[in-house]
């Protein structure tokens, strides 16, 4: 394994060839987002759109039009197969070695280390958008229990990431953390937050980011699956950086009103669902001390771009499980977040912050396409509690 | 240590929840496109499990890392690699290879499925 990952004592250990298998999906994975699916837009440019443009005198006006005329393009279907392979593949390969150390893992997860807290709630209801279908196609979601207090989902998200993300995660997943953290530093350089709140953590990889940032903060993190969770604590402990770990719904906190300096949350909305979307932000509301400040990294709309971009940016809706993603797409979140009753809402654009070399195969610049956007900088939705 | 017998847990889940798209107009198409996929992978994990033992191998003064290169087969070694590289192709191929024997001899029928189970059991 090329170990850009740090090997840490929670991170089960690939074997030899489970190992090469693991690289073998993370190249695939480079190859064909990088140099299979840069070719996507330029088959459309070339071929689709002036097809469309000498039948109608106009050029594909949505997503809706653009879809049937790309998925009947064999390229492009060889191209999506190839990909969904790709990611079904990352999966198999990271449940090789978790289910060949999980008896281990779950074992040692049962004690709980010394840094930071665990709080499980087995009566919370897991909400149907994590039950009705496997987000990003992980077999048995983030939340499933397949052994008795079982870790398996969070070491398989934790070993997956890193090779799903073509590289771009950092040393220990780190990357989502550390580019909110980034924000908040730059536009509050004096602060030293109190107590800091991510919702959707699952195994606090964008939590921990916050102790290593500020020592001092008391950071915790929410989420439904118990699995991640009991792992993120595991993880934390290994890491040497204490969390707060609850199984909680982030639309309907425990925490009390005005307690928290800042609420992140990291790729949560798009694994939600439209009523949720809405709860959650009130939540952010509520929980936020006067004067706190909300940042939220997400899929969000942010303008109108050419439909065959749309398309190719909601290539995870259709073939990847990320179903709520589209509709997320759909909602004015400045709007929703106006209307609660924050302050300064707007997108902000910063770097995504990885602490890693870049891969030989990542984005060019002005490529365009599937994940071509993904990392350089990205919007952040930015919401201010007012001061009392 | 522990008293306790550790039950092996039950196999993890291997498929994800949620329907499948079909990519190609023949399913069979998307089925072979993951079967050379997952070859291609067992394929890269061969070589890179090749490519450890060499290295190792160099490294603990067993085998320099040229000899591999400069290696040239005596001839009854190149006749027994042939043999094996016969072998693997008449595997890989050996539904045309039927074909081919059912055109050679006159055109008869490849055996139908009932046959073949015969055959086998």
């Amino acid at each position: 394994m090329e170990h850009r990952q740090r090997l840490h004592d929670a991170l089960p250990r690939p074997n030899h060839d489970e190992s090469a298998r693991q690289d073998f999906v993370a190249s695939l994975r480079q190859y064909s987002g990088r140099v299979l699916g840069a070719a996507n837009y330029k088959l459309y440019k070339a071929k689709v759109e002036p097809a469309f443009d000498k039948a109608r005198g106009r050029p594909p006006a949505s997503v809706d039009e653009v879809r049937p005329l790309m998925t009947a393009e064999p390229y492009y279907q060889f191209w999506s197969a190839t990909q969904r392979n790709s990611q079904e593949m990352m999966w198999d390969s990271v449940i090789d070695t978790v289910e060949r150390h999980q008896s281990d893992l779950n074992d040692k997860a049962a004690k709980p280390g010394p840094l930071g807290t665990l709080d499980l709630d087995p009566s919370l209801k897991v909400p149907a958008y994590h039950t009705a279908y496997d987000i990003h196609l992980q077999p048995g979601g983030y939340h499933t229990e397949q052994a008795d207090a079982d870790v398996a989902a969070g070491a398989i998200y934790d070993l997956g990431v890193p090779i799903y993300a073509l590289g771009m995660m950092g040393t220990d997943n780190n990357s989502t953390g550390d580019t909110l953290v980034n924000w908040y530093r730059n536009a509050y350089p004096q602060a030293r937050p109190e107590r800091v709140l991510d919702l959707g953590c699952a195994i606090g990889n964008s939590t921990a980011p916050w102790v290593k940032a500020y020592p001092e903060t008391e950071a915790h993190g929410v989420d439904v699956a118990a699995p991640c969770l009991r792992y993120g604590h595991m993880r934390a402990n290994a890491l040497g950086l204490p969390v707060h770990l609850s199984q909680q719904n982030a639309e309907k906190l425990n925490y009390p009103d005005n307690h928290f300096d800042v609420v992140a949350s990291a790729l949560l909305f798009h694994e939600t669902s439209r009523p949720a979307v809405k709860r959650i932000f009130e939540e952010c509301f509520r929980v936020l001390k006067p004067g706190g400040v909300a940042i939220h990294f997400d899929g969000f709309f942010t303008g109108a771009q050419e439909p065959i971009l749309e398309f190719l940016g909601l290539w995870e809706v259709y073939n990847n499980n990320e179903k709520f993603l589209a509709a997320l797409r759909t909602l004015d979140v400045v709007k929703i977040n106006d209307e609660i009753g924050f302050a300064d809402v707007g997108f902000q654009t910063s770097p995504f912050v990885v602490d890693l070399p870049p891969l030989k195969l990542t984005a060019t610049a002005g490529e365009k396409g599937y994940m071509a956007s993904a990392f350089g900088d990205v919007p952040l939705l930015i919401a201010v509690k007012p001061a009392a | 240590m522990n008293d306790t017998a550790t039950t092996k847990p039950a196999p993890l889940a291997r498929a994800a929840k949620g329907r499948k798209p079909q990519y190609f107009a023949d399913p069979a198409t998307d089925k072979l496109l993951s079967m050379v996929l997952a070859l291609t992978q067992e394929l890269s994990v061969a070589r890179d499990r090749i490519d450890t033992l060499e290295r190792l191998l160099d490294r603990a003064g067993v085998l320099a890392a040229d000899k591999v290169e400069a290696y040239l087969p005596t001839p009854d070694e190149a006749a027994a690699r042939a043999d094996l590289r016969a072998a693997m192709l008449r595997r890989v191929f050996r539904a045309a290879e039927k074909e081919a024997q059912d055109l050679a001899g006159g055109g008869e029928p490849s055996a139908t499925a009932p046959e073949a189970l015969d055959v086998l059991s």
